[in-house]
């Protein structure tokens, strides 16, 4: 039993400071993101009327 | 007041708290009409004009993925099966990683630039399977998300302290219902991308903070050792038996993650609305993080849950865990609500909350949006023989999101089976996965797959129906639903495979569409 309770303290603090890591980065991309994703979109209809 | 009544009502939920949750959504509501003047087309609507970058693509993903529901059936499963249930989440994050790096299926379906699951049926397999495909996906999964209303609504009710008033559960359900099918209707996936983007800011940086409280109230080595008093070996160990899982569990729960990621028509969404086949690559890559914390952290937050109750408040624990013969323990889907009511200060409370309202929102949008799709383009337009116009499909899929979403208040009241939720899912979602996954590996991947052995797998996905717990009733049976899954994994592969072997398809499809195909 030993062996799971330090698998999934390892798992647990691991996912965590990963996710943290990674919700900073979507953060700042993704507002980027949608800034392009609206410049696309405006392009395509202005050469698709 | 009666004393449950009394108990239930202690919550650090205040009125500031309210004014943040009801405000919240309506800055969704707001995103959907600006949202509205960006739909010009079926793709702008369904795929947000297949322009999503990384970044994006793994906030929607999550947003999508990591809803109000998520919460709850994961929590309720850290509540009843302590660490042990942690293996789900573990499961889900591995495989997903395993999908990133291997493009296995997501890949190939990028490549080909199809729209839905179903558009790839007709493509590879030819009409009637795409109508048979739409048919199947969208029965399976609007009695998938028939409980998303209901459960979500408890977690409302029962952070707000209102989970003794029986006014209150309809009111939440009728209240967010409505929201969601305003701004579902008004912007589309465009709508759905922005939201899923705000809910995943909020939402993420909430659950770690949240966590980050609960262990500084409860104790690390507290909670470990709590579990380990009160449910000993296994409340760590998955394979135990006479546990709430066993390894016929942990063999379901690592296809389950495999489907949550590579099958589930809201996940590849996301990925066929990827500017590119090696975007979606890195996006499920990245998105495994979220994949294991979507599960991981709400079974954390069920198993805080559950020291607090046994070890911090004996009123609590008298309500969950009756000693008294005879007496009903009260719904354990309350628990990780109420236990935030508790430990969380006002404002912030507000917040999570609100966040979780956003996440309850961004599934049910994605969701509303995804069968309703599935219904007008792969059902009813192909029966039109490809003649609907644009806007004919766009008010159909608007009509079709609103008939949805009643169905989900009238299932969410009446629906009585007394299985955990996420077992519910698992098996009501396994009525189309199970035969759809059949369908892809075997079409994308098996030069020989036919049409005949793809109706045929297609089909034997509804042996998953026996896992519900009324279905089983009906029949005087009592079977596991990781077996009725497993079983019906099998089912469908062999229907594949024998009915491909059998009745050959003459026309060479299969060879063509593979050789058009991208390399992973």
């Amino acid at each position: 039993m030993k062996y799971w309770i330090i698998l999934w303290q390892v798992v647990l603090v691991g996912g965590l400071l990963l996710f943290g890591a990674m919700a900073v980065w979507v953060t700042i991309g993704g507002f980027f993101d949608i800034k392009k994703l609206f410049r696309r979109i405006a392009e395509r209809h202005q050469r698709e009327p | 007041m009666d004393s449950t009544a009394e108990i239930l009502s202690k919550t650090n939920f205040s009125t500031v708290d309210w004014v943040i949750v009801i405000c919240y959504p309506l800055i969704s509501v707001l995103l959907g009409l600006i949202a509205r003047k960006y739909i010009a087309s079926m793709k702008d609507f369904v795929t947000a004009g297949q322009s999503l970058g990384t970044a994006l693509g793994v906030a929607t993903l999550t947003g999508t993925e990591l809803g109000l529901i998520t919460v709850m059936y994961m929590a309720e499963k850290g509540f009843k099966g302590g660490f042990a249930a942690f293996h789900i989440a573990l499961a889900a994050g591995v495989v997903t990683l395993f999908v990133g790096l291997s493009g296995f299926l997501i890949y190939r379906l990028r490549a080909m630039e199809v729209l839905t699951i179903p558009e790839f049926y007709e493509r590879r397999f030819g009409r009637k399977t795409r109508i048979l495909g739409g048919l199947m996906m969208a029965f399976g999964g609007i009695l998938n998300m028939g409980l998303f209303l209901k459960v979500g609504s408890m977690f409302i009710v029962g952070v707000t302290g209102l989970s003794a008033e029986s006014w209150a559960l309809p009111a939440v359900m009728i209240f967010l219902l409505s929201l969601v099918l305003i701004y579902t209707v008004l912007g589309g996936m465009v709508s759905v991308v922005l939201a899923d983007y705000v809910q995943f800011v909020v939402l993420s940086f909430g659950l770690l903070i949240t966590t980050v409280i609960a262990v500084n109230r409860l104790g690390w080595n507290h909670i470990f050792a709590t579990i380990d008093q009160f449910m000993g070996a296994k409340g760590f160990d998955p394979t135990v038996a006479e546990g709430e899982f066993g390894v016929e569990y942990i063999v379901w729960m690592g296809f389950l993650g495999l489907i949550g990621c590579a099958v589930w028509p809201t996940s590849v969404a996301r990925a066929l609305a990827a500017e590119s086949p090696q975007t979606v690559k890195r996006q499920f890559t990245f998105g495994a993080v979220s994949y294991l914390i979507r599960w991981l952290i709400p079974q954390f937050w069920g198993i805080c849950a559950f020291v607090f109750i046994m070890t911090h408040d004996a009123q609590l624990k008298g309500l969950f865990f009756p000693e008294t013969a005879g007496v009903e323990p009260f719904d354990a889907r309350y628990a990780m609500p109420i236990f935030l009511g508790r430990i969380l200060p006002p404002v912030l409370l507000g917040v999570i909350s609100a966040g979780m309202v956003a996440a309850f929102m961004s599934t049910h949008d994605s969701y509303l949006l995804c069968w309703s799709t599935v219904l007008t383009q792969d059902v009813v337009a192909p029966m039109f023989g490809g003649h609907l116009s644009t806007r004919a499909r766009i008010l159909l899929s608007r009509t079709l999101i609103v008939v949805i979403g009643l169905y989900v208040l009238w299932w969410g009241l009446f629906y009585r089976g007394t299985e955990d939720v996420w077992d519910y899912m698992a098996v009501t979602g396994a009525i189309y996965f199970t035969g759809a996954f059949a369908v892809l590996a075997g079409g994308l991947y098996w030069k020989r797959a036919s049409s005949t052995g793809a109706v045929l797998a297609l089909l034997a996905g509804c042996t998953a129906l026996l896992g519900l717990t009324p279905v089983q009733g009906l029949f005087g049976v009592t079977i596991p639903s990781a077996r009725v899954g497993l079983v019906s994994i099998g089912a469908t592969i062999a229907a594949m495979v024998f009915g491909s072997l059998l009745f050959p398809d003459r026309t060479g499809k299969g060879e063509q569409v593979l050789a058009a195909r991208g390399p992973s």
